[in-house]
């Protein structure tokens, strides 16, 4: 292959114009991003191996940090309360998340009214949420007590007063905020899914179980695969709904990572502590989420 | 295009660092040593809590040439947003101390100018000034000392016909009234319970931690903790108190329980004073006969109006940035000594706070409309032992927060005082003190 020197430079010229018209598109973005998310991310690894606490020098203490870690009993229990959050949440957000989106996923009187009520916990403030949510799990004056105590159980839990109650309370909120999002993300998903797959098998005769089964589940495969992951991150850095409705109490039933690393780094100006838990948390997530890659992979495979 | 991509991120990673690098310490000096100088102070919630105002304002008044200019910051993260803003070089000459939690952090990280010398000129009735030393500088003056006392509700009492606190109660004492005025009010058909204590951990732990001989918060040993947690259980127990749960999941809030006649008693600091005064005339606060009572004590070497009974209260001061101008810096530490002495005082007391120096301030204090005139309140205002409940420390923060997960724990009933304590030392032995 010859190609002129002139060619060669003109298709030069051309690859940079499109690279500096291209960077300059994502530049503003990136300038934001830089300054308050990349900047801080880099200096937050640097951090965490100091003693830092806002103000003068950060002196460098090596993996003292970590080795703390090891030893503190507080991390343990907000570690243990994080995977407890994330081990139920999880499941119970994809199962509540894809029912409504198969009851809504079809025609029926005001549905646009049902998915409206449905997806409105996710924009309404998590403030009010929170504040309803403690008046309804009051333990002595809350409907949902209230009911309980109707339908004849004479000890209804404590909810978020009671510390083996407050994690399922936080759960249940957690869970009814959030599917409306996700069940909207199934929605979409299930748009993709050819009608051709459903006749096709309704003339093999399967029924209603199966259909779901073996054309609805494969054909949401994407779908689930990133709502699975969006959630696992989610879960994993659960904080405003924890901090407002039991603000990690009662004792430490409720801590979890994000809180732990805040009451750390903001309440007791431990800054370098308190990143080197933010990492421990990062590497959790990443580990997870990169598993989670490599399963998904591996069955398209 | 390729390798042109790691080149374009780095190039802007850079320009993004660089700019974030000049963002922080651009601020010019203009040293103007003559002429009138403007003083920059911290403050919070300026419409709620006008003091800062007040103290701009009479300064001003006796200092003509300088002006001081209030900054308003977030009550409830003031700490945090004024670290931020010290962290940036950007914070006022002078900022309040909104708790003692934070001082040491402040001191130690060379944010806080040494005022020794303003506090060796204050006369010694101002209270609260050992509670800013550390390594025995003072870094903060006290400008408002507020002690935590019993309010009651005179009507209530009657209701239940319960005689009033006389100044000689201890806590046993105390919870006999409680479920004494619980029935007598349930008899005479009214809602109200006998008292409240608000959902703090200092409801229960800053009297405990000022009354019991020998206790000292960061011995690390809670065991004084104990009889305050077991009278606090029996009165959630008994009724007489909502419990934890109802106080929390209903958002109950100590301004509307005693304000709106729901509990006869409400032991609070003394700045629920101006608070319930502004509420009475606003309508949110219901009008009726109150007192002050000293606060219950631990035994009865305290008690009576012959003796000085023992409670606890932060003060709050003012701290001078170590980042002022130096030809600010004498105008700062005369306005500090203006704050903490009896001219400050006295503007304080005009609008119902309580200031470091109570005693000079008593009788323009009860002379407010509304405030109650028997001199059992009187007493209670002006006379007590005050003792701090954040004692400076490297570890006060941490602590603390330890003992605020076993108060929800022990009174949400989720662990024995027992467990819950024992944890807790554990906790602080393991987390907190070997820092």
């Amino acid at each position: 292959m010859t190609t002129l020197p002139g060619v060669r430079r003109r298709r030069s010229r051309l690859v940079w114009r499109n690279t500096v018209v291209g960077w300059t598109f994502i530049l503003p973005n990136f300038a934001g991003f830089a300054a308050l998310t990349l900047v801080p991310v880099v200096v937050l690894f640097y951090v965490a191996f100091t003693n830092w606490n806002v103000f003068g020098v950060a002196d460098w203490t090596g993996l003292a940090n970590f080795r703390r870690m090891i030893h503190d009993a507080s991390f343990r229990t907000a570690l243990q309360n994080t995977v407890y959050y994330t081990v139920l949440h999880i499941p119970l957000t994809l199962a509540a998340s894809l029912g409504l989106a198969l009851l809504l996923n079809r025609k029926l009187r005001g549905l646009g009214f049902f998915r409206t009520a449905a997806f409105f916990p996710y924009i309404t403030s998590i403030v009010a949420l929170t504040y309803v949510w403690n008046l309804l799990f009051s333990p002595e004056y809350g409907p949902i007590n209230g009911f309980l105590r109707a339908i004849g159980i004479a000890h209804p839990p404590g909810w978020t007063t009671s510390a083996d109650w407050s994690m399922p309370a936080v759960i249940i909120v957690g869970t009814w905020r959030e599917m409306g999002y996700y069940m909207l993300l199934y929605l979409a998903g299930l748009q993709t899914i050819p009608a051709e797959l459903y006749e096709a098998a309704r003339v093999d005769g399967a029924n209603a179980w199966q259909r779901f089964r073996s054309v609805t589940l494969p054909g949401l495969r994407p779908t689930t695969f990133l709502v699975a992951v969006l959630l696992t991150i989610g879960s994993f850095k659960v904080f405003d709904v924890i901090l407002l409705l039991t603000n990690g109490g009662p004792g430490q039933s409720t801590l979890v990572l994000s809180q732990f690393i805040y009451q750390k780094g903001f309440v007791e100006n431990q800054f370098g502590y308190a990143s080197a838990v933010s990492i421990v948390l990062f590497a959790i997530c990443f580990l997870v989420t990169a598993i989670q890659f490599l399963v998904n992979k591996r069955r398209n495979a | 295009m390729k390798r042109s991509i790691p080149t374009v991120i780095g190039l802007a990673a850079a320009a993004s660092l660089l700019a974030a690098g000049c963002g922080g310490g651009s601020s010019s000096d203009s040293d103007s040593a003559s002429g009138p100088v403007t003083l920059t102070l911290a403050g919070w919630s300026l419409s709620t809590t006008p003091e800062f105002k007040t103290l701009a304002d009479g300064f001003h008044a006796t200092h003509p040439d300088v002006t001081v200019e209030v900054k308003e910051y977030d009550a409830a993260n003031y700490d945090t947003q004024i670290t931020a803003d010290l962290a940036a070089g950007s914070a006022p000459d002078i900022y309040a101390q909104k708790t003692l939690k934070n001082l040491y952090t402040y001191a130690t990280g060379g944010q806080l100018m040494d005022v020794s010398d303003v506090a060796k000129k204050l006369s010694n009735s101002v209270g609260g000034l050992d509670a800013y030393q550390v390594d025995g500088k003072t870094y903060a003056i006290p400008y408002r000392q507020d002690s935590w006392v019993l309010f009651y509700n005179k009507e209530l009492f009657d209701k239940a016909k319960v005689a009033y606190p006389d100044g000689s109660w201890t806590w046993d004492d105390y919870v006999t009234a409680a479920k004494q005025l619980t029935d007598g009010l349930k008899a005479a058909g009214s809602k109200a319970v006998g008292t409240y204590q608000h959902v703090w951990q200092s409801t229960v732990q800053g009297f405990a931690l000022a009354q019991t001989p020998g206790a000292k918060l960061t011995s690390g040993d809670f065991s004084y903790l104990k009889p305050y947690y077991e009278r606090s259980l029996d009165l959630q127990n008994a009724g007489a108190q909502p419990s934890l749960g109802t106080a929390t999941t209903n958002k109950l809030t100590y301004q509307a329980q005693f304000g709106k006649q729901q509990a006869a008693m409400l032991p609070m600091g003394t700045w629920y004073i101006a608070t319930l005064l502004a509420q009475r005339e606003s309508g949110d606060a219901d009008k009726f006969d109150w007192g002050i009572a000293p606060a219950p004590q631990f035994d009865k070497s305290t008690t009576g109006t012959s003796n000085t009974p023992v409670t606890f209260g932060d003060p709050t001061g003012f701290g001078i940035n170590t980042a002022i101008k130096k030809s600010k810096i004498s105008a700062a530490k005369e306005f500090l000594a203006y704050a903490a002495g009896p001219e400050g005082a006295k503007a304080l007391a005009g609008i119902g706070i309580t200031p470091a120096d109570t005693a000079a301030v008593t009788d323009t204090f009860f002379a407010l409309d509304g405030m109650p005139t028997d001199e059992l309140s009187k007493f209670a205002f002006a006379k007590h032992d005050t003792k701090p409940e954040n004692p400076v420390s490297k570890y006060t923060a941490g602590l603390q927060n330890i003992l605020n997960d076993a108060h929800t724990a022990i009174l949400s009933g989720s662990k024995s005082i027992d467990s819950a304590l024992g944890e807790a030392q554990n906790r602080a032995k393991n987390e907190v003190l070997n820092q």
